[in-house]
């Protein structure tokens, strides 16, 4: 920085400090006066901020010596070099959600990601979702000034993926979409509750497909997710955009620290409902199908046996290193 | 929700161990989170006649004996073989029934604390043995009282009864999770549970008679009009009033059957009115509410009750029976006498309407009002009654008439009723559902035979009739459900068992790798593999982040509901995040870091879709923090190096400060755009001193941004077409070329490329060292070449003419 430049914005720093004096003889004016006086001493000192934000900034650029910025390195400094390998890491997340789409790739399921901002329509109108049920309320669902809803679950994407895939039907193929991605929660932050978090949805779609193909498909995954013959159950759940809606579980597996008996609920699930098929130009009459999602973060968690959930998020070397390559 | 097994047994004969039945509960009807056991809570607990009662002079305490009918054990008896016990309740008194803790037992209300209370023998006043204790409703963790002992009534009772088994207490105590019935709203009563229950256990279930009345066993008095407006069928479809007065005389109070099913299902009993209102709920799921008749009509200024329910106006104020007064919202429900509020209807009664020791007449309130309104009305106003949670299910309005000619039942010998009125003039007419036994079978992937599924839903009090191979389907008047096929089909999949269905997996290929998520694993691998750490941070951020980093707030879309204003916007770009994490991790100690995200972004100058939602980005963000020279370098060596094995040619240009904002982070006389085809796809620089002040972060922290949707679109099969082997040895070389400060280094190293390739030459080439000695305005750029011809060994004098032409390069 000049010397020039420097004495001026000292100068008017000055000025300032002596404005902040005036103004603290407030009390002391008559109190019918306070007003008029407080407001000419403000504008007085938004000007002369003003003055010194311009004068600083000048004097910034004036100061700022340009690089060479298609060198490979510094003058006079060394040539940069890679950090050491052992100290990167990918984030767990991240892993699974690739590990769980190869595994869905290998059973035939399209890999589709998730919006991370969407609208009315694809979040709760083509799920079946009547025009006042309550996850639409602010009390779940974030929304922007616009209406704009960054998901609060990846469902958010059926309808799209119905849309671009049915062209499959058409051709006698099968739709089988998974779709991961991030999704927002209204909810308190704690270990256990994340207002951001990753899940991952499943469709299929075909001419005669049953729940019990559901139910395959579902232990297939589990049991190539964790590499072990698995038990499965079930139990009746509630979503609108499926019927019938069941809650999908297996035993935990005893790379986890699972016992028999011992059932870990992994997602939701269901036939799709004959109006989402509908909403998205398929023919429910001729065509049937199922949906699922289910979180990622919770799987990481039990995988690695993490206490926090509030650790993915946190960007904290301390974490991410644990996953180092 | 808490529901009592035993409870359930009054309705449906249960012939399977206790642990089978939840377990088929919950893969059936619903997820039980905890089945309490309560079967030993009441044990070593007798009924027992006090055979004499003294008070003892300057005390409140009563020496006791009494009979329990020899069941006790450890303990003294007299001569009569009665127990001693000392009492200090003001009811004790000789000739009672009373629920006497033995010595040995727990008492009930202990059951579940971490240090359960055991009665023993106890030597009171210093001189009087007292063995056990005579119970309080609140010991017995049967009600809130603590006045006194409870009382048993003589007529039902003798001495020596085990009290669990003359309340049928040894039960089981179900812990409902309440959100997987959010559509069944005939479950939040025992009847309804029950039905379900029976349809799990493949039996037919009988609905009480009274549950489907349709019409008053009683002419309504010539005397009593009352007039029900209602504004929108749609808030209230329909609403029942009974008028009782009262008739006879309140009873003794003894502990009843209901009373303890009450505090079973977590309520308390409190008062006659109260306690049928809530049992009637427990046991049907229909709420009831009871004004106060003649403070009604005065309340509206009528002669006779005019009922209106309507939505609240704003600025309409009320006062709860908590005494609260709260400001009504617009679309709360009001309960108005002649149009002034007199109940917050679905939630809470208005303290001007109470019943009270005065009251004569009541109005009783059986009614259904719209789910949507009543829960904006449980969350605006923080109500979580066991009635607002019932009424947000929707409750059927067919059982609304029945639970108030119920109520005037269970209140008798208090109240006769004197007139009901209904707004529902004719009843809705049933739906029918028609679906076929293939279309059952061909969607759960069953084998169910038409027998097997008329079975099922008739268990239920479905009405099914059989054509052809299909049914035709009517629900009961309670299942508001049921409206399609694949209702129906749900019915027989679930009732049945889910479980029972085999998995098949159908048969399939394989399917291809989607581009945008290879190339991020690519990048991924690449980054992780070179030192970098994977990040992931919140797409949320505080406006205040934005206005740090130059970016405008009003470019970015804003939650109006968030949760703290941290998270109040959605980012334009992914580096102000990982600036904003970077401290934290130099505190942490790491001294040298990079971090890296691939992420959505949402600037609202990315404008709409063809879907007219939000345009979105794909992202990838870099940040290299830390000692050690330049990470401006750094930064440009990961960028380079991964474009470059995408088969990226890209330019490192002069930066472009954009109009958006966006990039306004980066100081524009250390930064670059890195631009492929003429398009820049992102930026990499420096940033601002006062941005890396803000963030406490050295003046060296170098990050760069990419567009991945245009890197996927640029990216190119790396090919090797230009490899070549030279079999002839290769030349090695050091130049040192002294050039103007402001000369560009990427033209030099072009120009010496340029000139070896003139020559067919193959080579490699590596900047060694750029050097500036002090005062001197010019700069030293060294480089090591090797280089050799493919179909020669160069001779000297061409490698003269070779290292020439390069060391004319300026």
């Amino acid at each position: 920085m000049s010397s020039n430049a420097e004495s001026k914005i000292a100068e008017l720093k000055a000025q300032l400090k002596q404005l902040n004096i005036e103004y603290s003889k407030i009390k002391d004016i008559p109190a019918e006066q306070r007003a008029d006086f407080g407001k000419k001493l403000n504008l007085e000192k938004q000007k002369l901020m003003a003055e010194i934000a311009a004068a600083e900034e000048a004097a910034a650029e004036v100061d700022v010596e340009a690089l060479d910025i298609t060198a490979p390195c510094d003058i006079n400094g060394e040539m940069p070099e890679f950090l050491a390998a052992d100290s990167g890491s990918k984030h767990p997340l991240m892993t699974e959600l690739d590990r769980v789409a190869d595994i869905y790739r290998s059973m035939g399921f399209d890999v589709v990601e998730s919006r991370q901002l969407d609208d009315e329509f694809h979040m709760f109108d083509s799920l079946n979702f009547a025009p006042g049920h309550p996850a639409r309320d602010n009390f779940d669902t974030f929304r922007t000034e616009e209406g704009y809803i960054p998901p609060a679950h990846t469902s958010t994407m059926q309808n799209r993926v119905l849309q671009r895939f049915k062209y499959k039907l058409d051709q006698g193929e099968n739709i089988a979409v998974a779709i991961p991605g991030r999704v927002y929660r209204n909810e308190d932050l704690d270990a256990t509750h994340e207002h951001t978090f990753y899940q991952c949805e499943g469709v299929y779609v075909s001419k005669d497909c049953t729940l019990g193909n559901m139910l395959g498909i579902l232990r297939e995954f589990f049991e190539k997710y964790y590499g072990q013959k698995l038990n499965i159950a079930t139990q009746p759940g509630y979503f609108p955009f499926t019927e019938p809606s069941l809650e999908f579980k297996i035993e935990k597996p005893a790379c986890i620290g699972g016992k028999k008996g011992d059932f870990l609920e992994m997602l939701g699930c269901g036939m799709i409902h004959p109006n989402v098929l509908k909403q998205a130009g398929i023919d429910p009459t001729k065509y049937q199908g199922f949906a699922w999602g289910g979180g990622i973060d919770r799987l990481v968690m039990l995988r690695y046996q993490l206490s926090d959930v509030r650790f993915f998020e946190s960007a904290k070397l301390d974490f991410l290193k644990e996953f180092s390559c | 929700m808490l529901i009592s097994l035993n409870w359930i047994k009054k309705y449906v004969d249960i012939d399977i161990d206790n642990d089978e039945l939840v377990k088929l509960i919950g893969s059936r009807l619903v997820e039980v989170e905890d089945a309490i056991d309560q079967t030993h809570k009441y044990d070593k607990i007798y009924a027992v006649e006090v055979k004499y009662c003294e008070a003892i002079e300057g005390t409140h305490l009563h020496l006791c004996k009494i009979d329990d009918g020899g069941r006790a054990d450890k303990v003294e008896r007299d001569e009569n073989g009665y127990v001693q016990v000392m009492c200090g309740a003001p009811n004790v008194r000789k000739g009672m029934f009373a629920a006497w803790i033995a010595p040995g037992a727990i008492v009930p209300a202990s059951v579940h604390e971490d240090a359960p209370f055991v009665i023993g023998m106890r030597k009171m006043l210093k001189k009087y043995d007292s063995y056990g204790m005579m119970a309080g409703a609140d010991e017995l963790d049967l009600g809130d009282d603590h006045t006194g002992i409870v009382e048993l009534n003589p007529a039902t009772t003798k001495a020596g009864d085990d009290f669990a088994q003359l309340f049928e207490l040894d039960d089981i105590i179900l812990d409902i999770e309440n959100k997987s019935l959010t559509h069944r709203p005939d479950t939040f009563g025992i009847i309804g549970f029950a039905r379900e229950v029976a349809g799990i256990l493949g039996k037919p279930f009988k609905t009480p008679d009274w549950y489907l009345a349709t019409k008053a066993s009683f002419e309504n008095s010539k005397d009593i009009q009352v007039d029900i407006e209602i504004s929108d069928s749609q808030l209230c479809p329909r609403y029942v009033a009974l008028v009782m007065e009262p008739h006879g005389k309140a009873e003794h109070k003894y502990l009843s059957f209901r009373d303890t099913l009450l505090a079973r299902s977590g309520m308390r009993p409190i008062d006659p009115i109260v306690d049928a209102s809530n049992y009637l709920m427990l046991l049907s799921g229909q709420p009831t509410h009871t004004f106060d008749y003649d403070k009604f009509i005065a309340v509206g200024g009528t002669k006779t009750p005019k009922i209106g329910v309507r939505l609240a106006k704003k600025g309409e104020k009320l006062v709860l029976l908590d005494g609260k007064e709260v400001e009504l919202v617009e679309s709360d429900i009001v309960i108005a006498s002649n149009d002034t509020p007199v109940a917050l209807a679905g939630a809470m009664g208005g303290k001007d309407t109470e019943i009270d020791e005065n009251t004569k007449r009541v109005i009783v309130e059986s009614a259904t009002f719209s789910l949507f309104n009543l829960r904006k009305t449980q969350m605006n106003h923080g109500i979580f009654s066991e009635a607002i949670t019932r009424f947000t299910k929707g409750q059927p309005s067919a059982q609304t008439l029945p639970v108030a000619l119920e109520f005037a039942n269970e209140v008798d010998g208090l109240m006769r009723p004197v007139a009901v009125f209904d707004s529902q003039k004719t009843a809705p007419k049933a739906e029918k559902v028609t679906v076929s036994v293939a279309r059952i079978n061909g969607l759960l992937g069953t084998n169910y035979s038409i027998d097997e599924i008329v079975k099922t839903l008739q268990n239920v009090e479905f009405t099914v009739e059989q054509k052809d191979d299909s049914i035709v389907c009517t629900a009961p008047q309670w299942r508001t459900d049921i409206h399609i096929a694949e209702d129906i089909i749900e019915e027989i999949g679930r009732l049945n068992g889910y479980d029972n269905i085999s998995p098949i997996l159908p048969l399939h290929g394989t399917a291809d790798a989607d581009p945008c998520f290879a190339l991020r694993r690519h990048i991924r691998d690449f980054a992780a593999s070179r030192g970098a750490n994977e990040v992931l941070t919140y797409s949320f951020v505080h406006g205040d982040l934005m206005r740090k980093v130059g970016q405008n707030p009003d470019n970015a879309y804003r939650i109006v509901n968030s949760i703290s204003p941290d998270l109040q916007y959605i980012r334009q770009t992914i580096v102000p995040s990982l600036l904003d994490k970077s401290y934290a991790n130099m505190r942490g100690g790491y001294e040298k870091f990079a971090l890296f995200e691939m992420n959505q972004t949402y600037p609202r100058t990315n404008g709409l879709d063809e879907q007219n939602v939000p345009n979105g980005s794909h992202s990838l963000a870099l940040i290299c923090v830390g000692k050690g020279g330049s990470n401006y370098y750094l930064a440009k060596k990961y960028l380079e190096q991964l474009l470059a094995s995408l088969g990226i040619e890209f330019e490192i240009a002069p930066f472009v400060a954009v109009a958006d904002k966006t990039n306004a982070y980066y100081e524009p006389k250390r930064s670059a755009s890195i631009i492929v085809d003429g398009v820049r796809i992102g930026d990499l620089g420096e940033l601002k001193a006062k941005v890396a002040r803000e963030f406490k972060l050295p003046l060296n922290t170098a990050a760069f941004e990419l567009d991945l949707g245009r890197v996927l679109e640029s990216q190119q099969a790396v090919t090797r077409k230009n490899f070549r082997i030279s079999q002839y040895p290769f030349v090695m070389r050091d130049i040192t070329l002294e050039l103007p400060i402001e000369r560009p280094y990427g033209e030099i190293e072009q120009q010496l490329r340029a000139t070896l390739e003139a020559e067919q030459l193959i080579y490699r080439l590596k900047a060694t060292s750029i050097f500036r000695a002090e005062g001197e305005t010019q700069k030293k750029i060294s480089f090591h070449i090797e280089f050799s011809h493919p179909d020669r060994t160069l001779a000297k004098t061409e490698i003269q003419v070779i290292m020439e032409k390069l060391e004319q390069v300026k």
